[in-house]
């Protein structure tokens, strides 16, 4: 058994040691046990180095409100966690914990110099010590910053766990289990309400479980709680332990993290390592109980000294005592129960320093009955020791002048400043507060979600009252759902009620100017800091916060906004709620990245999109790219060849002979209703009026701006019937834009949107020799040019099955795109890849297709436009119906604006040296002007052209139109470029090959 | 107290690709639905998680003009035909999408929790026999409950590789019994 462990007590099970390591060392805790139990238990307080003056540290909680005791710990290779709290994390065996924040070791750190240097680390110290010489914030401050900041090692290996996520729906949500949560779940769920209960600790309880002494019902009070878990799960309440509540949001939705398997020595394969859940609940019960304060005085921070109810838990919960000889401070009646269970467990408590001067008699009574000696009117002036607390100066005060001090030995100081309602998540809710001035406390007032608040969470003590309060919010979230809830009444035997009050920081007769009496432990903000930010001007508490960090470490202040408030609020000479109090946001507790990714990992990172065809082109060592949610073959490269070689033998195949692309992600929209054709002229730019069935046409979709959104070709199948292609990425987004016009502007139409993108697999079929591959497949169509012209579409059989063909191109040669259900997309593929052998027909991917379009002028909305880019712009003004009374975009194509001559508008542009520019590059007109020079456009698109035997490019260039023939410049790393701007049409301008 | 204790479930639901079938997506306004529901030969019922079935073909109601109908792959002609003579009286939209979706179908005793794993609509408070467009992690899918733990989910195809992926994950942790 470890020195510090008490036989019979605690919730630990001594049957069961369990052994890890800190800093290398081998020691031994219990099952139930946490790091910093475990670690207590054998005598070690010191397991850290505080944040900016490394100064030593050891746990002042027991909770997830710790501030000091974060650590490293490993659970196996890739499973480094920095800032683990020592307070949270529960044993399991071979679990290696390591102190951070020290160098050479935790007893000897050189950082420590900090903390005789704090006089340059005061508030303020990055705003006053970086700001000058302005040239030095580069090479010497920005990196000695980053240096500085953050505490604990990120880790740099990837993380093999897998982490899980679930959506949970329930009348009613309690958020903590403690004896106020407990008794509102098992009122709710009596009434029949679904409850869930969550808490996040290992087990339910609460402080009930630091309190073993306390009678419920005839019952000591673990007794007690047994029955009512064992009432709860019979009446089918959800039981969530190691479960926190991380944020509360909009409509009664909470965030919740469950820790699955950090506390298993044998996680089970496959197991998540935690699981995000997100509750939407009718009623939320806030059960969260309140914090302890400390208090703040000369030496606050030293190893030994902890939290009066902290020590309490340690000694009921875990069997621990946190040392042989402690000494209290308080101003609150329950440290007193604290000195008292330690003196009833054997140990000593030397002294109880209280600030007030007076006592409740009973308390008095029963100190004097366990031989303490009782301090009342008492302060602590400072503490000594190094690595570990060896006595405390306290000092009597009278009127307000403080006395002669004296010391007394200790090996822990416990010490209490009162307790502060959880308000975190109520504040998430934007719920407002209300100061309550007798407890000097804020407590939840008006609320805006529908939730109850029960218990200590709004100023109640003692485990009489917040159990009759937990009953009372039960019956109010059950009459909210309709049901009717049944009271029940708990009598309690030995309760501990309590009263305190609150301080500032506390009285000294030694220089105030050099006491480190912290306020925030894991920014080590001191009192001093906190008045000279007032003294500097700083007058709301927002302003302090920020100034000085006070409540901005991960553990957000809760320990020390309260008392950072009384302190600004003092110093301003102003009551606590004139100065504010900052806002809490979540996460509760730090969250791991993990946790909010869920499944979202891997190859499940991000949803990816598939076409039939996929699988053929993987099979023939296609590279993709990605094309919005898309994976696209990009090109086929063959015995080694890279990008450019491979791009180049498909574009020269195509252009020769034949080439084929799957086309399956373009969007398709089946637009069908006795006004198609009306719909049809409104969206798009282009007539559809006289367009035939049988026939297509290249639209052009605007926004109501005149900028160019989307484009596509679009066949009429038969008078009431349009198949809409839209751009790859665009076909949701141009979907969603004409359902909104539909739904608003014009629902008298009788047409109907449906998306059928994935009902057909696309198959385009480019080059001299298309047709002389597709005609023997092809049943039920006269392919010839005289039936079926270049812009036809027609419903037929290809390669036996069911097709809508069209006769399209994208690069400029004969072309076809057949349409198949489906599930035969790739029966399709391979039936034209067969047939195409004897003209060596080529597959080829989106940079072909890009390159080939380019050589055509065609553009890629998207790339050659940027959403400013007008029809006009583009070259485009063919597509518009000018004699249309009205189409999306139509008035804002006469602004003045969008009418000027000037506009940058595309071009072609070849280089005179024949190098290839590079897309994005900046165009000017002068290369001779002064920098900044006066950008006169960019470069689109440019590609190295095997027909044009040259590399070509598009750019948009101010009034470029006007341009032809003229020379700009490209001024790039190496040189100014210089480039003769064209048309965009470089390959058979005549467009005689698609005629063929 | 810690418990190590873990109940592991070889089987937490299983999981099954049905079959090709005819799918349309039916649209006409809510005025005329009863005269096109005579002309189909339908019951188109006007709640939206509605549905209503005959012989092999069934209906689900997803909005107040839009449809889903499942039918053998044998009645798509009857009634493609049967929509086809009842457009001039009755405009409509008759859209076959039997290849945009794939249907998977989830049952078993976990079928219900996979599900809230990666959707966020309350799935136990969608009645046996109703069904919902709903999402499944970022894929719209088609849910259909039809039973306790029995449902079955259209897919949109490009999107399926992703949706067994993700319940792979979760089938391995629904098994881990944590």
């Amino acid at each position: 058994m470890s020195r510090y462990r008490i036989p019979g007590m605690g919730r630990v099970d001594p049957a069961a040691p369990v052994s890890f390591t800190f800093d290398g060392r081998r020691y031994t805790g219990l099952r139930g046990d946490t790091v910093a139990s475990a670690l207590l238990a054998n005598g070690v307080h010191l397991m850290g180095r505080s944040f900016k003056y490394h100064r030593p540290r050891g746990p002042v909680s027991a909770g997830s409100e710790e501030p000091n005791a974060l650590i490293g710990t490993s659970r196996g290779p890739g499973r480094f966690e920095p800032n683990t709290r020592a307070t949270v994390q529960e044993l399991r065996q071979g679990l290696v914990t390591e102190s951070q924040n020290k160098f050479p070791s935790l007893k000897f750190d050189i950082g420590a110099v900090n903390d005789r240097a704090y006089m340059l680390f005061s508030a303020g110290f990055y705003y006053k010590t970086f700001m000058w010489p302005r040239s030095f914030w580069d090479k010497v401050y920005e990196p000695f910053i980053r240096a500085a900041a953050g505490l604990g090692k990120s880790p740099t290996e990837v993380d093999p766990d897998e982490y899980a996520s679930r959506y949970l729906h329930t009348d009613v949500l309690v958020i903590g289990g403690g004896a106020s949560g407990i008794a509102a779940a098992l009122v709710a769920a009596r009434s029949g309400a679904r409850v869930v209960l969550v808490d996040e600790n290992a087990e339910m309880g609460g402080s009930l479980l630091s309190d073993p002494s306390v009678r419920i019902d005839g019952r000591g009070s673990w007794a007690w709680l047994a029955e009512q878990l064992s009432q709860l799960r019979a009446a089918g309440v959800r039981l969530m332990t190691r479960t926190t509540a991380i944020g509360y949001y909009h409509q009664n939705f909470v965030g919740l993290c469950e820790r699955l398997t950090d506390h298993l020595d044998q996680p089970p394969h496959g197991a998540p390592r935690e699981r995000m859940w997100r509750v939407r609940a009718e009623q939320v019960v806030l059960a969260q109980g309140a914090l302890e304060k400390p208090l703040v005085f000369d030496g606050n921070d030293r190893p030994g000294v902890m939290l009066a109810g902290s020590a309490q838990t340690y000694l009921n919960r875990y069997g621990v005592k946190v040392g042989d000889c402690a000494a209290v401070v308080t101003s609150h009646d329950s440290a007193y129960y604290t000195a008292f269970d330690l003196v009833d467990a054997g140990g000593r408590v030397a002294v109880i320093a209280d600030t007030r001067d007076q006592v409740r008699p009973d308390l008095v009574e029963a100190a004097r009955r366990r031989g303490i000696q009782l301090l009342t009117g008492h302060t602590v002036t400072t503490t000594y020791g190094r690595l570990r607390i060896k006595g405390v100066r306290v000092n009597p005060v009278k009127g307000g002048q403080v006395g002669a001090g004296r010391k007394i030995a200790c090996d822990t100081l416990l010490m209490s400043g009162g307790w502060t309602p959880s308000l975190h998540l109520f504040s998430h809710t934007k719920g407002s507060l209300t100061w309550d001035a007798d407890s000097r406390t804020f407590l939840p007032n008006h609320k805006t979600e529908a939730c109850q608040i029960a218990g200590a969470g709004r100023g109640l003590w003692g485990y009489g009252p917040v159990i009759e309060d937990g009953v009372k919010a039960g019956l109010a979230a059950a009459e909210a759902l309709g049901r009717t809830g049944t009271a029940f009444g708990a009598g309690v035997e030995g309760d501990r009620p309590g009263t305190g009050v609150s301080q500032k920081e506390l009285p000294t007769d030694l220089s105030a100017g050099k006491a480190k009496a912290f306020v925030d432990y894991q920014n080590d903000v001191t009192a001093k800091d906190i008045r000279l930010a007032v003294r500097e001007g700083m007058r709301s508490i927002e302003h302090v916060k920020r100034y000085t960090t006070n409540g901005m470490a991960t553990d957000q202040g809760k320990m020390s906004n309260i008392n950072g408030l009384m302190i600004a609020a003092d110093a301003l000479g102003k009551q606590p709620p004139q100065v504010g109090l900052t806002t809490f946001r979540p996460p509760y507790t730090p969250t791991s990245f993990g946790a909010f990714a869920g499944y979202h990992k891997g190859a499940t990172f991000e949803l990816t999109r598939k076409t039939p065809i996929d699988p053929w082109a993987e099979a023939q060592g296609a590279v993709f790219e990605p094309v919005s949610l898309w994976r696209r073959a990009w090109y086929f490269p063959k015995g080694g060849e890279d990008m450019h070689a491979a791009v180049a033998r498909e574009c020269r195949a195509t252009r020769a002979s034949v080439g084929m692309f799957d086309a399956s992600t373009l969007g398709k929209i089946e637009v069908a209703g006795p006004d198609a054709v009306e719909f049809m002229n409104r969206m798009y730019t282009n007539p559809w009026t006289k367009l035939a069935p049988g026939r297509c046409r290249y639209g052009l979709l605007l926004g109501e701006d005149g900028f160019i959104r989307d484009d596509g070709v679009i066949g009429r199948l038969s008078q009431d019937l349009f198949h809409v292609t839209t751009t790859t990425g665009g076909a949701a987004r141009v979907l969603n834009m004409m359902e909104d016009y539909l739904q608003t502007e014009w629902p008298d139409l009788n047409v109907w949107l449906t998306s059928t993108t994935e009902q057909w697999s696309t198959v385009a079929v480019n080059g001299p020799n298309a047709r002389k591959v597709l005609e023997p497949l092809v049943e039920g169509l006269d392919m010839s040019d005289a039936n079926f012209p270049h812009m036809s579409v027609a419903e037929c059989t290809v390669a036996g099955l069911p097709a809508r063909l069209f006769r399209i191109s994208f690069t400029g040669e004969l072309g076809f795109e057949i349409n198949v259900p489906a599930r035969h997309g790739l029966a399709l593929w391979k039936a034209i890849h067969e047939a195409g052998r004897a003209y060596d027909i080529c597959p080829y991917g989106t940079e072909s297709m890009h390159v080939l379009r380019a050589e055509k002028g065609y553009i890629i909305v998207g790339q050659d436009t940027d959403g400013t880019v007008t029809p006009q712009d583009a070259g485009l003004d063919w597509a518009i119906g000018k004699a249309k009374k009205d189409f999306v975009g139509k008035r804002s194509l006469q602004r003045p604006d969008i009418v000027a001559p000037n506009r940058k508008q595309l071009v072609g542009l070849l280089t005179e040296d024949g190098t290839r520019l590079e897309e994005g590059a900046q165009i000017v007109l002068d290369p001779n002007q002064k920098t900044p020079m006066t950008m006169a456009g960019h470069v689109t698109s440019s590609y190295d052209s095997v027909a044009l035997g040259r590399p070509i490019a598009m750019a948009v260039i101010t009034g470029g139109h006007n341009r032809m023939g003229e020379t700009v410049h490209i001024p790039m790393p190496n040189g100014t470029i210089r480039a003769k701007v064209t048309s965009t049409n470089f390959y058979d301008p005549e467009g005689e090959r698609l005629k063929a | 107290m810690t418990t190590q204790r873990h109940d592991f479930n070889a089987q937490p639901f299983l999981l099954e690709e049905l079959p090709p079938v005819g799918r349309f997506s039916l649209r006409v306004r809510p005025g005329q639905r009863e005269a096109l529901a005579a002309a189909l030969g339908l019951e188109l019922p006007t709640a939206i998680g509605q549905r209503s079935s005959a012989g092999q073909t069934e209906v689900l109601c997803l909005g107040p003009d839009e449809w889903a109908i499942l039918t053998a792959e044998a009645e798509r002609d009857a009634l493609v035909a049967a929509g086809a003579a009842a457009y001039a009286q009755i405009p409509h939209s008759l859209v076959e999408v039997s290849d945009r979706e794939i249907t998977l179908r989830l049952s078993g005793a976990q079928a219900l929790t996979a599900l809230t794993a990666v959707c966020p609509r309350d799935i136990d408070a969608i009645p046996v026999g109703r069904g919902a467009r709903t999402l499944f992690d970022s894929a719209t899918v088609l849910l259909w409950r039809d039973g306790p733990q029995d449902f079955r989910m259209d897919v949109w195809r490009s999107f399926l590789p992703h949706v067994r992926a993700i319940l792979d994950k979760i089938t391995v942790e629904l098994k881990s019994g944590l």
